[in-house]
């Protein structure tokens, strides 16, 4: 192994990160990332690992509560990278660092060494090291251990979120692959929300279910912290294990290359599916409406994330809503599915339609060659973002009628579609600025990673917590907002938003003239 | 005629002069090529020509009018193949030309003919592979073929010749010759000054920061006859460019 070339590498990636705060925008996203990385130390470590650590020795329950907050940790630090991309940036590939003199083991090495130090996963580390200083210092386990635990359990999930986005991405890009992906997302979405109550009745599976368990690494780093040494010996054990199964699987999984969905014929088809439904957008968009149609369809993180995008909220309102019984349970799951519903049909869009050109690269230039407006390219993209977008409501509100507790209310339903068309306009509006002014340059062929700028990242986790906030609040502070005789404040809610939309998008165009000449270096990367 | 007039053309970039006051003119008809060594102006130029960028002074004039990047009539009688090529990755390559076709404005039939021909004139017709899994030869003949679908009048072309194999490029020439044998302009930007030689009739020299600093005809070369500038006599196009440009070859001993 070449210590020294896969250090200066290593190097390379944080120069490279560094540079890129040279900017403008950089210093900004900067700024905004080490405040709020700050903010999260101080808030997690006083109020989450470190706390939950002395709760856990007052109450002598070390391990369990180490399993707990292992476990959950480990979870959050797979669905982020798979749904936002964070910690899943690929800064070299290996095509990328075939240049230098170094073997395929150094090259993988390298990689993955990069990997696990993005700033992302030292989150997740100090998070689980508070437990582990709580735990040390009230006796309730060792820190060594527990030092190595965390490190392990780190690893363990970074090659777990790897290992998994790796298999949706060979997925994603097989002949159907997309729905056996929804298929398995709304199998693992809905399954465990459904099997609580039988597991109520069946506590010998329960019990089965946490002996399995014990050999997942989260519960392994809690007998390595919390145990004694035979017990703290088998959980190493079991972490190690995991380690060397992922790493197989890792290898196997980077060796295969994945297979393209490809039509060998010689035969042109002139009239695709593409072409037929760009015609609803008019004569003069059509053929621009087909090219952001075949430039999303195409896209893995758009397919990916367009698959999840519904699962995910089904999975969300039931974790927000199912908790309640009897009466209350149908508002219960309403106020949930209303906090959901505007973002279904943003997030699978959004890297998009907050990032419009920063995907095309060298292609901006084609838009602005053409014989028509400027900005019709910006216009035409949003449109296709839009119907992609729209096409949720129907799902979701076909979701609803066959899910939802009863009795179904058709008030509730239009209310429900409503916050959807208004978090829809809204959000798409908010994606119009972060195009122009935010963008940066994006890799098309990547399934997995957030690369998208500080201005986008605001965008899509700014509007998702938007829309997630108001409902619980409305049912607590003003309970008759959610009644079903006063649907019609969503119907404002949804014009206005419209308004703003409408707004966003002449403003929006006419800006994009005198910013297009920025647009074009960063977006081919001559700028950042 | 004149195809292309531009007149004290300039293109800052904050303080940076990337463009200082350039004016030529290009007759119709003719194969302008328009030569700079590497970072002169030459693309920016490109770029203010063919509304890509905005000039921060001057004016273009493009077959008679005005022009401006929100020129989009001109602009459909101008035919560019950009310095990036301009490609959509995701696409094939019938999907992008037919796409560029229709925005020119070709009816159906015309589009689905002439994408048909080009790609088999300059050898695009695996229809099984992307755009962003072509070679970079084949990426610059889909560039080329997305330049000249809807029969322009005055053709842009920024390095056109590099990464394209002997074949392709004596292809491209032939139809360059033929194109301007009809009447119509091509503007070529290239660092290969056999190729400029051989098909242009006109050339201008630019040197940084995108001064100009020579313009004319180099047909005499052709001629066996000779170029005077400055008291010194060129009778090919390299040592003029050398000479111009005041580009040195570095020396260097360990290499």
């Amino acid at each position: 192994m070449d210590r020294k070339l896969i250090a200066e590498l290593v190097r390379l990636r944080y120069k490279l990160m560094w540079a890129k705060t040279r900017s403008r925008n950089g210093k900004i996203a900067l700024f905004l990332a080490g405040y709020l990385l700050l903010v999260m130390l101080l808030a997690l470590m006083g109020l989450g690992g470190l706390s939950a650590g002395i709760t856990a020795v007052q109450q002598g329950r070390s391990e369990q509560v180490a399993q707990i907050v292992f476990g959950g940790l480990f979870m959050e630090a797979i669905i982020a990278p798979l749904m936002l991309g964070f910690g899943m940036n690929a800064v070299f590939s290996d095509y990328e660092l075939r240049r230098y003199p170094v073997t395929a083991m150094d090259r993988r090495l390298a990689r993955h060494f990069i990997g696990i130090l993005d700033p992302f996963w030292a989150i997740f580390l100090i998070l689980e090291l508070g437990l582990v200083v709580g735990l040390y210092a009230f006796g309730g386990g060792s820190f060594w251990a527990g030092l190595l635990a965390v490190l392990l359990l780190i690893v363990s999930n970074y090659m777990l979120a790897r290992v998994i986005g790796l298999a949706i991405d060979r997925l994603v890009n097989r002949k159907g692959g997309a729905g056996i992906l929804m298929g398995f997302v709304i199998l693992l979405a809905f399954v465990p929300g459904l099997s609580i109550p039988a597991l109520k009745h069946n506590p010998q599976v329960g019990a089965a279910l946490l002996k399995a368990l014990a050999y997942t690494p989260p519960f392994g780093a809690a007998a390595l912290t919390t145990g004694a040494p035979l017990r703290a010996l088998g959980g190493l054990g079991v972490i190690v294990w995991w380690l060397i199964g992922l790493a197989a699987v890792l290898v196997a999984l980077e060796k295969r290359p994945p297979q393209r969905q490809t039509v060998a014929t010689s035969k042109i088809q002139w009239e695709t599916p593409y072409d037929r439904i760009a015609r609803i957008f008019g004569p003069a968009n059509a053929p621009l409406a087909a090219q952001w149609l075949r430039f999303c369809l195409r896209n893995n993180r758009f397919r990916v994330l367009y698959v999840l995008s519904l699962p995910l909220a089904g999975f969300i309102t039931y974790q927000m809503g199912g908790k309640h019984s009897g009466p209350g349970l149908a508002l219960s799951m309403f106020t949930a599915a209303l906090s959901c519903f505007p973002w279904i049909t943003f997030i699978g869009t959004s890297r998009i339609a907050v990032n419009q050109y920063g995907y095309a690269g060298g292609a901006f230039r084609r838009y602005q060659l053409l014989p028509s407006d400027p900005a019709a390219s910006l216009r035409v993209g949003s449109y296709v973002n839009l119907l992609f977008g729209s096409l949720m409501l129907p799902a979701g509100a076909l979701l609803w009628i066959l899910f939802s507790p009863p009795p179904l209310l058709i008030s509730r339903l239009l209310m429900l579609v409503l916050m959807g068309l208004a978090g829809l306009f809204l959000l798409h509006a908010a994606g119009l600025w972060a195009t122009v002014f935010g963008p940066r340059k994006g890799n098309y062929t990547a399934s997995f990673g957030n690369d998208m700028s500080a201005f986008g990242n605001v965008v899509v986790i700014g509007g998702v917590l938007l829309f997630m906030a108001p409902p619980p609040l409305l049912k607590e502070l003003l309970p008759a907002a959610l009644a079903p005789e006063n649907w019609w404040w969503t119907l404002v809610a949804a014009a206005v938003c419209i308004g703003i939309y409408l707004f966003s998008l002449k403003t929006v165009s006419a800006l994009l003239v005198s910013r297009r000449e920025h647009l074009m270096a960063i977006v081919e990367g001559r700028q950042s | 005629m004149t195809a292309i007039q531009v007149s004290g053309l300039v293109k800052k970039y904050g303080t940076t002069v990337a463009v200082d006051n350039l004016s030529f003119t290009v007759p119709a008809g003719s194969m302008f090529g328009f030569l700079g060594p590497n970072g002169s102006g030459k693309s920016t130029t490109i770029g203010c020509l063919t509304g890509l960028l905005d000039p921060t002074a001057g004016q273009v004039e493009i077959l008679g009018q005005g022009f401006t990047s929100e020129s989009a009539a001109l602009k459909r009688r101008m035919g560019v193949m950009p310095e990036t090529l301009g490609l959509f990755d995701p696409l094939y390559a019938h999907e992008f030309l037919a796409f560029v076709g229709r925005m020119f404005g070709l009816d159906e039939t015309t589009v689905r003919q002439r994408v048909t021909e080009l790609l088999t004139a300059l050898e695009l017709t695996d229809s099984s592979k992307t755009i962003g899994e072509y070679s970079t030869g084949m990426r610059k003949r889909v560039a080329f073929a997305a330049a000249v679908i809807h029969s322009p009048e005055v053709l842009f072309l920024d390095e056109p010749f590099e990464s394209i194999d002997p074949a392709g490029v004596a292809l491209m020439k032939q139809w360059l010759r033929r194109f301007t044998d009809q009447g119509r302009t091509v503007f070529i930007t290239s660092h290969v000054l056999e190729t400029v030689e051989r098909l242009c009739n006109q050339v201008a020299i630019i040197t940084k920061p995108g001064k100009l600093v020579w313009e004319g005809d180099i047909t005499v070369f052709s001629r066996d006859g000779a170029v005077e500038v400055g008291g010194a006599r060129f009778t090919a196009l390299e040592p003029l460019f050398l000479h111009l440009t005041g580009e040195k070859y570095a020396d260097l001993n360990w290499l």
